[in-house]
């Protein structure tokens, strides 16, 4: 393991310095699950860790103006204990249950799960199907980057040279959504998802799907909304019929890989098996909160 | 013995015994106490490091450690060209330090000694190594195919010449006897123990050139000899090994033989004269510890239309990997279940191990035995099912019973089959749950294993010292060893119950060479038995030498003397009482008076197998049920275990909790190689070296099991007990596949039991 130089800015600005002046031997530290794993393993080998744990307001939830505001170091186990996510953001909620173990979610941020951008990142699915726009300040300012345009591929996002995600925006859903994330993982901990399926559905007063997301991750080298399934969808009556249906546009739509942990055809198989199970998990949690509401 | 099993009298009622008593070591574990070999700190000590193979097979062209020794902080750097040659593994093939060519990617290829285990790790890399490549093989069946890359060249051959061949009765016969016959192929993959504590030691020589060596192993004095042989090659025969084993952070089999890493250490203390310490890192536990051998079996047995079994025949392939441990001594415990699980005349199996370029294997929990019985026990099910006997009757036709004589010549004294079998139908709702179908089932599975040592080698026995000590407390040294399994408990429990003391009197010791006698090993579920024993017979010895003094201070005939909660006590004068501190102090301090101290070597009366494999060569059978509930998703594959039953017929469960705890854990390791554990090996290389990816049970994974304790009282085992250790794991794996097969009408014949397979044999079902 390679000693590096540890810094616990007190600001954005003095962080973003800090990532200016030591360009790519220096990284940023959230949770540090992944990545001190990864600088022990020697697969990463930074000089210098940027902390970002004493910059005020990176750990703050804000619900205004319809909007969801995230910080970028709010820890897994806060989205888990936060009743407004789980009930107006279930699919979140769904995806950070069952993520490492309550030690890992206790550390482990939002932000550094979005900014590892590993292919098996649990909230990136459930944030694309939302919509969410990373808040990012850098050297030039602050600029916000749609989520699907974030993710370049396994490891690789759109932020630039000394830019940090500050926080996470999400749009409010439609009166009357629903939404789930199933993770499709061969254990109910410590495990990483051989698939993720994010599906939010927003159906009209007779049950017709008015809007529908589907976003997948695992099933290509980043994650992405199904797009073909979702326009299949929308307009139909929700039944299971149509999500089967739906399912299976959604297979191929995907590029899902081989490797130890599974084989693609697996995958593939899941796809067309797990969509229409979250759009029905989904659909209960749109009449319970009509019942509600 | 068997006669003061049950209590007659209000004094003969046990104290310790049967008690749930919580293991001794826990508190110190749980709170961080226990002085595992990562605690241990020496004076002056250095550390150690291996730089391991880049290839899995590869001659060495040249070895530079010149820039290594050049960093400040190196204390030694040492490789195959500049040590004698020490070859380790009981066929010695394994030379410590690898010369002239690597067979495997856990090759050791040079070791560095330095001031910290930073410098180490950064010398390793210093170290420049010019390997050519060589073709490899790595799958056992290529690798015995003519013209395949020889992993040893002057074995002149890849398989194995421990040719493994066992006949009982005349196979052919029994197929002509057969009304029914099954055949199948069965596949078990490399699975590896993940022992909470990675492996290392510390070695330091004083000034004479004696040598001890820190260590978690599971057998010191085995390990003892080894080591001795390493300083014969350094040129200090007559010097002394002693061997002091620190707390065990687990060990299932992967610390029951000595390795490279060990002797390396060894080296690395002589050349610096000073203590050095080697510890795995997680990942060097993965690649570096050896596991569980896989193994290809094809198996038939057949059956008369009544049900008797009428034959057996298995042949076995295992991936011996490149060098020679216990992994290829495995079939001679797979000959148990294959000889003598249920009733079978007619038995022929033969085994070949097979060197690859993979990594080797050794012993684990089980020992060869939850291969053979996945391949026994499922295919029972295929068989019952085509006889038409539902599958629990089978069983029950078939059972062993208590006094009988197997095929191999074992001699069974007591055998709760049936209890078990009874006992786990019961608890499935066998009768009601079985046969539903549609994603729901339940399975069950049995289980033979040696519950009464295993002669393995010459001696299979224990020593215990017993001091007695003025305030009524005991040193107990024992000669075994725990790993986590609970034996400093037993003994202490077995010791207790017999001198009439309380377990918190009984202080074990069980560390080192120079003070214990001599055991085998921690190993064959031997500990309870064995050395249960030698801690009943020393503490026998030592009671009869309290009552005869007693008899003669107080006048007492012997005969009516007991010793019962810390006092002695006499049947026939209610105004005999005394402390036994109190006895121990008089017997101490007066003219030629003294402390007691007894020794005992206990080895049980067993026999080595003969050249045909066969012979008693356990003093108890022990045996067992595992049942399982499934709830398959026949879209996923998912498999959720809604119950698991483990009946275990234990003799008599000295500690019942610390039973339930070996039946659970046992449960959880079986359910992981059931349903997830595989070491993925891509052209030798581990893949998954690591706790993400190399998948067992967590918590949250874990079903419900249920424990239930048969007891038959052996009359050889201490009060009664047979072994319990490994056989929790064993019959797991077919007991889930037959539950999977009872819920989906498919037979899932490969290790482990993923969602892919099941999806895919579903698709197969369908398309057929």
């Amino acid at each position: 393991m390679r000693r590096f130089t540890y810094y616990e800015p007190e600001s954005l600005k003095e962080a973003i310095a800090l990532l200016e002046k030591n360009g790519e031997t220096a990284r940023l530290l959230a949770g540090g699950t992944d990545l001190i794993v990864e600088i022990k393993q020697e697969k990463k080998s930074p000089d210098h860790l940027v902390s970002l744990r004493r910059i005020p307001g990176l750990q703050e939830m804000d619900f205004s103006d319809g909007e969801l505001c995230i910080g970028a170091m709010v820890t897994h186990r806060m989205i888990e204990k936060a009743e407004l996510i789980r009930d107006k953001y279930s699919l979140l909620a769904d995806a950070v249950d069952n993520l490492g173990s309550v030690q890992v979610r206790n550390v482990a941020t939002i932000g550094g799960n979005i900014c590892n951008a590993a292919p098996s990142a649990d909230t990136a699915a459930p944030l694309v199907a939302l919509g969410a726009r990373l808040v990012v300040e850098g050297p030039a300012g602050e600029r916000q980057i749609p989520i699907d345009e974030f993710f370049k591929g396994p490891g690789k996002t759109d932020l630039g040279a000394g830019e940090i995600l500050r926080c996470i925006r999400i749009p409010a859903l439609p009166q009357g959504a629903g939404s789930c994330y199933i993770k499709h993982a061969r254990r109910k901990a410590m495990d990483l998802p051989l698939l993720g399926i994010a599906v939010i559905i927003v159906p009209d007063a007779n049950m017709v799907c008015r809007e529908a997301r589907i976003a997948l991750s695992l099933a290509g080298p980043k994650p992405f909304r199904a797009e073909q399934a979702e326009a299949f969808v929308t307009g139909k009556p929700l039944s299971e019929e149509v999500w089967k249906q739906a399912g299976e546009i959604a297979v191929g739509e995907s590029n899902p890989r081989s490797s130890f942990r599974t084989t693609a055809a697996y995958r593939r198989k899941m796809i067309g098996t797990l969509i229409p199970r979250a759009a029905a998990v989904s659909l209960q949690r749109v009449n319970r909160a009509w019942m509600k509401g | 013995m068997a006669k003061t099993l049950e209590p007659k009298t209000k004094e003969m009622e046990f104290t310790s015994i049967g008690q749930r008593v919580p293991k001794l070591d826990a508190w110190d574990k749980v709170q961080g106490k226990t002085m595992y070999i990562h605690d241990v700190k020496l004076p002056r000590m250095l550390h150690g490091k291996i730089l391991w193979s880049k290839y899995a097979h590869a001659r060495i062209v040249s070895i530079d450690t010149s820039k290594a020794e050049q960093l400040p902080g190196v204390r030694a750097v040492i490789t195959g060209y500049n040590t004698p040659e020490i070859r380790c593994g009981f066929i010695k093939d394994n030379p410590v330090l690898k010369k002239d060519k690597v067979r495997q990617y856990r090759d050791e290829v040079a070791a560095v000694a330095a001031d910290t285990p930073e410098i180490a790790e950064e010398a390793i890399k210093l170290i420049d190594v010019v390997y050519e490549e060589l073709p490899g093989v790595f799958d056992p069946e290529e690798a015995m195919q003519e013209g395949a890359p020889l992993i040893h060249e002057d074995k002149g051959s890849n398989v194995l010449k421990l040719p493994w061949k066992m006949i009982c009765g005349d196979v052919e016969e029994g197929r002509k006897q057969a009304d029914y016959i099954v055949e199948e192929t069965y596949k078990l993959p490399f699975v590896t123990h993940c022992c909470l504590g990675t492996s290392g030691c510390i070695a330091q020589f004083d000034a004479k050139g004696n040598l001890t060596v820190y260590s978690p192993t599971q057998i010191r004095y085995l390990a003892q000899k080894d080591f001795q042989e390493a300083l014969n090659a350094l040129g200090l025969k007559g010097k002394k090994v002693k061997v002091i084993q620190t707390a065990i952070g687990g060990g299932f089999g992967s610390k029951l033989d000595t390795y490279p890493f060990e002797f390396i250490t060894i080296l690395l203390a002589y050349y610096t004269g000073r203590p050095v310490k080697l510890v795995y890192s997680r990942e060097e536990e993965f690649f570096a510890s050896p596991g569980r051998q896989p193994v290809r079996a094809k198996i038939s047995q057949g059956c008369t239309k009544e049900g008797k079994l009428t034959f057996r025949d298995v042949e076995m392939i295992l991936d011996n990997g490149a060098y020679t441990s216990w992994g290829a001594t495995t079939p001679s415990v797979m000959m148990m279940p294959i000889s003598s699980l249920y009733q079978v005349p007619n038995i022929r199996y033969v085994a070949k191990c097979v060197h690859t370029n993979n990594i080797y294997s050794t012993a684990m929990r089980g020992y060869g035995n939850p291969q053979a019985t996945f391949a026994i026990e499922s295919q029972l099910d295929t068989l019952a099912e085509k006889a038409g006997i539902d599958p629990w009757e089978f069983r029950m036709i078939n059972r062993n019973k208590p006094g009988e004589i197997t095929p191999q010549k074992f001699e069974v004294g007591s055998c709760g089959m049936k209890e078990c079998l009874e006992a786990v139908k019961e608890k499935l709702q066998w009768d009601e749950k079985r046969g539903k179908g549609n994603g729901r089932g339940v399975g069950i599975a049995s289980l033979i294993h040696v519950g009464g040592g295993a002669r393995i080698y010459k001696s299979d026995g224990c020593g215990t010292i017993l001091k007695l000590d003025d305030f009524g407390k005991v040193s107990l040294l024992t000669s075994a060893s725990d790993m986590g399994q609970g034996s400093e408990t037993v003994l202490a429990q077995i010791v207790a119950e017999e001198l009439g003391l309380h377990v918190e009197d009984v202080d074990v010791i069980m560390k080192d060479t120079n003070l214990e006698i001599w055991d085998a090993g921690a190993h064959a579920s031997r500990s309870t038995f064995v050395a249960g024993n030698s801690a009943l017979y020393a503490a026998r010895k030592a009671k009869e030498e309290i009552l005869e003094f007693a008899a003669t201070m107080l006048k007492e005939p012997k005969e009516n003397l007991y010793l019962r909660d810390r006092m002695l006590y006499s049947r026939n004068n209610p105004e005999v009482s005394m402390t036994i501190d109190k006895l121990l102090r008089a017997a101490h301090f007066r003219t030629n008076g003294r402390q007691i101290v007894v020794s005992e070597f206990y080895d049980p009366p067993t026999q080595m197998l003969d050249r045909e494999m066969k012979g008693n060569f356990s003093a108890a059978y022990t045996y067992g049920v595992h049942g399982v509930e499934v709830e398959v998703d026949k879209e996923t594959g998912q498999i959720k275990i809604l119950k698991m039953v483990i009946a275990m017929d234990v003799g008599r469960a000295i500690n019942p909790m610390a039973v339930e705890g070996q039946l659970e854990g046992g449960g959880a390791m079986g359910l992981g190689y059931s349903l997830m554990e595989e070491l993925h090996l891509e052209k030798g290389k581990v893949l998954n070296g690591n706790f993400l990816d190399y998948k067992i049970m967590t918590f949250p994974d874990m079903p419900p099991i249920e424990s239930v304790i048969v007891e038959t009282y052996d009359e050889k085992g201490p009060f009664g007990a047979k072994g319990i250790g490994e056989p929790p794991l064993v019959g797991s794996a077919p007991a889930i596949a037959n539950a999977v097969w009872d819920a989906l009408g498919v037979r899932i014949r490969e290790l482990p039991i993923t969602p892919e397979k099941i999806v895919a044999a579903l698709e197969g079902k369908k398309g057929s």
